[in-house]
């Protein structure tokens, strides 16, 4: 199942990412309560976003007037893959890959729970060769490598990240092929019942900030870039600062069973011995091995040189015997810049049929020199909801299913649930869980208190305890985010001291970029726009691109205050408006750490 | 189709003025789209609404290209606003004729007649459904031969004519990978390209060099109520089957070229509306000037006006005149704000 079988699109180009980042640090947010964190002043909001702008310069805010937006630019189809390995012959190819979404970290303060909220992903152009995706779910970021490049030490610079999402044939894909091969490919394999749709996985490098790619955190340089977002800040209007990354990606089959939001195949993370920090996927379809790399080998310079392990092996290892067979080999061209640019990262090799057998066995992944630069990770249990919001008060029910070397679980087995503290840095409590028949972890979640609520699943009995905070490899996890029920807030007098204090305030202190759209500090506009309001902050619109507000942090308290003042009879006096990263780490490191360096700190 | 009286050029000075040119059509062609998008009701005509705003956002793109291109000429950038009902800046026109009088329509099937003739490329294909007029003979030049004259003449240049790094407009805030600096004469070449492709597409393909349909095309899905699409016939393309799902009745019932309408006689909100689309153009304005002076943040400020006015229209497409069937949009005038007047 999945990307890794043909037929397969590749595309590659870069996005940009323009996140508030405010929000990542308690000083300004507390992410438990989902407040704004206010100074002490007469006009709050005001002092607030003096605050946030001071915090530019050696305060680690590198984006006060973000948007929250991802947009993919300069990105495009190129190469296909019909079972006959990289082609370019396609008519297909060249088409463009379009994406806008919204960034929004589940847990601000972290850097493990990325997800992109958005309504449609497009490759090529309507009327001609054509995928429209709408979003049957968000775009999630799992595997971030916090050893990807290491020449590009600047805030996340140096980290990678893998982002996945699926799209369900019932959910109104489409597919216009015309005369191209690929796409018929791809419509003609949706007929089959066993294909839910197509996935798309796309893996973000080389991260650059402040549109200068020389910058490295602690340089002088950085200052200066600092000191510059901070005049422009101060000389007024709308100043977005957005970073920029490079991406590579597929688009292939989604197969029943598999995971809608990251790889449901062979996993093979780095063992504690190996200096690369990101793990591979790999799938054998008949006598053909594929592998994704994307997310592997590090850029070693700026030039984006993949750095050289020689001729890699996998090799299968039998667990009864230790006895050893290679699959295949692949030389450094299969994964220098070029390939990996060519075929995001995918690389196949044929199996011959006696090493296919062999392939049950447990792949490692060796340099030239022999060391195993990754080994298989055979039982893992994937969250079907990574990322989860819930509202205090409530309930709610989460399923993780079981695979073994990449295949469903078809048996009970035993998982152990680890609840984390809110960052993941350590362990609350574990549970132990048992699987159904087919391999279907349940387990409930009570909503008692706002906070942030990660939880980490080990399905193999040798799984180490995450007492080390959540391990972006080895770990698989869900985050839950629990809104507070601010029940009181819901139940004061419905004035605009009240609504704009205990509501809008919060965002109009946050997120500047609204005043773009609409003044929430005026009640006149607020309430000409109340129906437009009403809309964008409707719970049933909570997955939409347009969703309001878009860090997803307004409670249920909150809303009915706000509604109940959009509901009241306007005032006389009212408009009659109508719409109106790091260098090589000689020893790992605890994972929550690494998610907190890459927050700020950059001079 | 524009067509530019284009005399002998030969030398540095030519090519600015011929940038100067560019920088006015460009900038010219943005209230006529703007007119038409902001007069759509809220919420509906979703693809007309994307198909008008990405030609838009081009457009800028394009007025900052043509900017940077006379900044690294040596020569300052002045946005000059035209008025409307009026021709765009330079000798634009058919030679002996009328010229092309562009006006501030809402959207109709008319206000995207005139976009795909200020679009149309010289030889504007003959897709089935509806057949487009052919100009005979042009004597004159379209905006890409206009543009392809000027790639000639910056080709010709001495290197040493060329200006590093000075006021360039790039798209670190915004525009990513679409707003550049020029430096050179193999930038200044690229940012053409863009344009002309963006504007009327590759030769003989209806597609820019990003695969998507150039401003003609798109505009002509909107007139046509129907998608382009890959066909058999030997043009490639035919307008359809498919239809885009235009409804021209989901608009605001505006008047046309509300800059010759005489407001004195109309309600004081009607007028208080218009005085803050005119505020919030001259801000745009002025910034925008900042900005191809080199003037720090200025884009910035630009975008954020450029954010106002739409607020600032959307108030007066939706503040009735007297009589209380009609609106007015902006009338894109440059008035520097009055005291007291917040866009």
């Amino acid at each position: 199942m999945s990307i890794l079988e043909a037929p397969r699109v590749y595309f590659k180009g870069e996005v940009t990412w323009d996140p508030i980042v405010t929000n990542n640090t308690s000083s300004f947010y507390n992410e438990a309560a989902a407040e704004t964190v206010f100074p002490a002043a007469a006009d709050k909001v005001a002092a607030f976003r003096r605050e946030a702008i001071d915090a530019v310069v050696g305060g680690g805010n590198w984006n006060p007037h973000g948007t929250h937006r991802a947009v993919f630019y300069d990105t495009a189809v190129c190469g296909v893959d019909l079972g006959r390995n990289h082609e370019q012959q396609d008519p297909f190819l060249a088409a463009a890959v379009s994406f806008t979404g919204m960034l929004v970290d589940l847990e601000p303060y972290g850097s493990i729970s990325s997800q992109l909220f958005f309504d449609e992903m497009r490759f090529g152009a309507g009327g001609g060769y054509l995928i429209s995706a709408p979003r049957t779910s968000r775009v999630t970021a799992r595997y971030i490598n916090f050893a990807r490049n290491s020449a590009n030490k600047m805030i996340a610079g140096v980290a990678s990240v893998v982002w996945q999402s699926s799209f369900a044939k019932t959910d109104g894909l489409r597919i216009d092929a015309f005369d191209s091969p690929v796409l018929a490919a791809l419509h003609g394999a949706l007929a089959d019942d066993d294909v839910l749709g197509l996935t798309v996985r796309f893996n973000a490098y080389r991260t650059i900030y402040f549109d200068d790619p020389t910058l490295r955190n602690g340089a002088p340089s950085v200052k200066r870039a600092t000191q510059t977002l901070q005049a422009k800040l101060n000389g007024g209007g709308f100043q977005p600062n957005p970073a920029r990354s490079l991406i590579v990606g597929a688009i292939g089959l989604w197969r029943r069973n598999e995971p809608a939001h990251e790889s449901g195949e062979r996993v093979l993370i780095p063992p504690a011995s190996s200096s690369l920090g990101g793990s591979a996927f790999g799938r054998l379809n008949g006598n053909t091995l594929v592998l994704d790399l994307a997310n592997v080998f590090p850029e070693i310079d700026d030039a984006l040189t993949k750095q050289n392990f020689g001729t890699l092996s996998v090799v299968a290892v039998d667990p009864a015997t230790n006895a050893e067979t290679v699959l295949a080999t692949f030389p450094y061209s299969a994964y220098d810049r070029a390939a990996y640019e060519a075929s995001a990262g995918i690389v196949t090799a044929a199996v011959g049929a006696a090493a296919c057998a062999a392939a049950q066995g447990t792949l490692e992944l060796r340099g030239g020199d022999g060391s195993v630069l990754l080994a298989e990770k055979a039982l893992r249990a994937v969250p079907d909801t990574p990322n989860l919001y819930l509202d205090q008060g409530t309930t709610a029910n989460a399923t993780a299913r079981v695979y073994d070397r990449g295949i469903p679980v078809s048996k009970a087995i035993p998982v152990t649930l680890y609840s984390m503290t809110p960052g993941g840095d350590k362990i609350r409590a574990a549970t132990q869980l048992q699987t159904d028949a087919n391999g279907v972890v349940s387990f409930a979640i009570a909503a008692e208190t706002g906070e942030i609520q990660p939880y980490v699943f080990a399905a193999d009995p040798t799984d180490s305890p995450p007492d080390q905070g959540v391990d972006t490899q080895a770990n698989t996890y869900m985050n839950v985010r629990i809104l507070p029920a601010d029940a009181w807030v819901g139940q004061v007098a419905p004035t605009w001291d009240n609504v704009f204090g205990n509501v809008l305030a919060n965002w109009n202190a946050m997120a500047p970029c609204m005043d773009n759209w609409l003044n929430l500090a005026d009640p006149a506009q607020v309430k000409a726009f109340g129906a437009s309001l009403k809309a964008h902050t409707d719970p049933a619109k909570f997955e939409n691109y347009a969703y309001m507000p878009v860090t997803r942090d307004m409670t249920a308290g909150q809303r009915a205050l706000l509604y109940a003042f959009l509901d009241a009879p306007p005032p006389p006096a009212a408009a009659a408006v109508e719409f109106m990263g790091a260098a090589p780490e000689p020893q790992r490191r605890n994972y929550a750490e690494l998610s907190r360096e890459l927050r700020g700190g950059a001079e | 189709m524009l067509f530019f009286q284009l005399g002998a050029v030969s030398n540095l000075g030519d090519a600015q003025r011929m940038l100067r040119t560019a920088i006015g059509v460009e900038l010219g062609t943005l209230p006529p789209y703007l007119y038409a998008l902001y007069s759509i009701r809220p919420g509906t005509n979703a693809p007309a609404v994307s198909r008008i705003k990405s030609v838009a956002l081009q457009e800028m793109i394009h007025l900052c290209l043509a900017c940077n291109m006379l900044n690294a000429l040596g020569a300052d950038p002045v946005l000059q606003p035209q008025t409307y009902p009026g021709p765009l800046p330079g000798d634009v026109g058919p030679p002996g004729g009328t010229p092309l009088t562009i006006r501030l329509l809402p959207f109709s099937v008319d206000a995207m007649d005139q976009a795909m003739k200020i679009e149309q490329p010289e030889k504007p294909p003959d897709f089935p459904i509806r057949t487009l007029a052919v100009q005979a003979k042009p004597q004159a030049v379209t905006i890409g031969q206009f543009y392809a004259a000027l790639d000639e003449l910056l080709k010709s240049l001495s290197p040493s004519d060329w200006r590093q790094s000075r006021n360039q407009i790039v798209g670190d805030q915004f525009f990513a990978g679409q707003l550049f600096a020029i430096n050179g004469y193999a930038d200044a070449h690229n940012a053409i390209q863009q344009i002309v492709s963006e504007g009327e597409g590759a030769k003989d393909d209806p597609l820019d060099f990003q695969h998507e349909p150039a401003h003609y095309y798109r505009f002509g899905e909107i007139y046509h109520d129907k998608v382009l699409t890959k066909d058999t016939n030997p043009l490639g393309y035919a307008w359809g089957p498919q239809p885009l799902g235009v409804d021209w009745s989901s608009v605001y019932p505006a008047i046309a070229d509300p800059g010759s309408h005489d407001f004195s006689q109309e309600p004081p909100a009607a007028q208080r509306a218009q005085e803050r689309c005119d505020a919030a153009f001259a801000t745009l304005i002025d910034e925008l000037n900042g900005a191809a002076s080199g003037r720090s943040g200025a884009l910035g400020r630009a975008v954020r006006a450029m954010y106002d006015l739409r607020t600032a229209a959307l108030h007066a497409f939706t503040t009735a005149l007297a009589g209380g069937t009609q609106v007015a949009g902006p009338a894109f005038r440059y008035k520097p704000p009055q005291t007291g007047v917040t866009p």
